[in-house]
């Protein structure tokens, strides 16, 4: 058994088999759009319970790639204790080792996906200019102010809204919503997704706290230095 | 679209065929494309890589300059014939979209779209030269077009890696998440896959040589079906 999650076939057979499940989960994606749609408006976790148990069929890919997601795992983490595990030169150091930065920046990626899958929050709603909205950690969002940004030919360039954040009835953030200017605040990001300026300025927020999206940037460091030791060792014993 | 910008696109078809008589007679094509990369950088105020035109346009730059930096130490190149020939069909296909005109909108103007967009297309471009490698190699079996394959695939994976964590920085800064279930992102996925199987295959014994240089070349036509077909076919968040 433990030759199976030992060997670079499983890698490269699992690799197949996660190609196959992708690839069927591009076609089931637009074929059931009342399963799928909700799929990136919620914690994953909470979707695979109030939606995809309920339509199997349709998930299956998404079932499929989690089992194709855990047996790599398990033969990248086999492996990399492995290669750590062996005999060492001080010839091959930086060869060997650069591999298992590579695979345990992947891990910290995965990481990150479970981590956001399961655990903080996704929250979506409007709220108007001088109103204010709770939030979770007894928290409240207040909207000062909205304003669009418009240039001479009516084409819309950007947007500001201005952003007070309260903890515990004291003031403890504010700033200004734009264009991928989110507010961050202990790990929780507010989000102006768009705006409706009919009778009253309102603003359509998210609120979102992902526990994953420190690990996705730590593991994807990771894999960059990796990839780009390899790249400079390999490339002229190619 | 400015006549005088047209003829000098057209005079691209005329320049790159030059690199069939010698690797460095692309350098003329080279510069004169770059010039109009820049030249439409600076007249619509941002980077020139929205819409197929635009795209393919800076693919086939890409891959021209990549095949230069690949054989330039060769006088004549048998990838040569294959790699114009490519470069001239995304050229023409370039030719034949739409043009987009006018200004980004307002949630592509981050450097980290830029830098996401501009690492894809060079990685494409990569990617594409080490599917020419790999028709080389089952034709002829030549070591070093079979060396080539695959740094042109290591370098293109980990620059189309380093594309996708700028890409999920950005849609971290734009839409609150770094990663969005949608067949775009899928497919994005498979060609991340596809390329890690290949890096790991070159490693198990009876798989080097010929099979691995097939697959380099599967690995372009997936590259292909992910920016062309995908965005034809399927609705994802990469439309704008």
């Amino acid at each position: 058994m433990k030759n199976f999650f030992l060997s670079l076939k499983t890698t490269v057979w699992t690799l197949f088999g996660l190609i196959c499940i992708f690839f069927l989960g591009s076609y089931l994606m637009p074929a059931h759009r009342d399963v799928h749609g909700s799929m990136n408006d919620q914690l994953l976790f909470q979707w695979v319970s109030e939606t995809a148990v309920l339509h199997p069929w349709a998930a299956s890919w998404f079932f499929l790639s989690l089992a194709g997601l855990a047996l790599l795992t398990v033969n990248t983490v086999v492996c990399s204790v492995q290669a750590i595990r062996g005999k060492w030169s001080r010839a091959d150091f930086l060869l060997r080792m650069a591999p298992q930065i590579v695979h345990i920046g992947f891990l910290c990626i995965l990481l990150a996906h479970f981590l956001g899958a399961g655990w903080g929050y996704r929250l979506a709603g409007s709220l108007p200019v001088e109103m204010s909205a709770r939030l979770p950690d007894d928290r409240v969002l207040f909207l000062n102010d909205l304003r669009p940004q418009i240039d001479s030919r009516g084409s819309l360039t950007g947007w500001a809204a201005e952003v007070v954040i309260f903890e515990n009835g004291q003031r403890v953030a504010e700033g200004v919503l734009g264009p991928n200017e989110p507010l961050f605040y202990k790990g929780m990001g507010v989000y102006l997704k768009s705006f409706d300026l009919q009778d009253r300025p309102i603003a359509h927020l998210m609120v979102n706290r992902d526990p994953g999206a420190f690990w996705a940037l730590f593991g994807s460091a990771l894999f960059i230095v990796g990839a780009t030791m390899i790249l400079l060792l390999k490339w002229n014993r190619a | 679209m400015p006549f005088s910008f047209t003829l000098m696109e057209t005079l691209l078809f005329i320049l790159y065929p030059a690199a069939l008589l010698r690797v460095r007679l692309i350098i003329p094509a080279l510069l004169l494309h770059g010039w109009l990369v820049l030249d439409s950088a600076f007249r619509y105020g941002r980077v020139p890589l929205i819409g197929t035109r635009d795209t393919l346009g800076f693919l086939a730059l890409a891959l021209g300059a990549a095949f230069l930096a690949f054989r330039w130490n060769r006088k004549r190149d048998v990838a040569g014939p294959l790699v114009i020939a490519l470069i001239l069909a995304i050229l023409a296909g370039s030719w034949v979209s739409p043009v987009m005109r006018g200004p980004l909108p307002p949630v592509l103007r981050t450097i980290w779209f830029e830098l996401h967009v501009i690492l894809s297309f060079v990685s494409y471009a990569l990617f594409g030269l080490a599917a020419v490698f790999g028709i080389l190699f089952l034709r002829g079996n030549a070591v070093q077009d079979e060396q080539d394959q695959y740094r042109c695939a290591l370098l293109g994976y980990a620059l189309f890696s380093l594309a996708m964590i700028f890409g999920g920085i950005w849609a971290h800064l734009a839409w609150g998440t770094y990663w969005l279930w949608t067949p775009k992102e899928l497919w994005t996925t498979i060609v991340w896959f596809f390329y890690s199987l290949y890096l790991h295959a070159r490693l198990v014994r009876g798989w080097t040589g010929r099979p691995v240089a097939a697959m380099g070349i599967v690995g372009f036509l997936i590259v292909m079906f992910t920016y062309v077909g995908v965005g034809l076919l399927m609705k994802s968040s990469h439309e704008f």
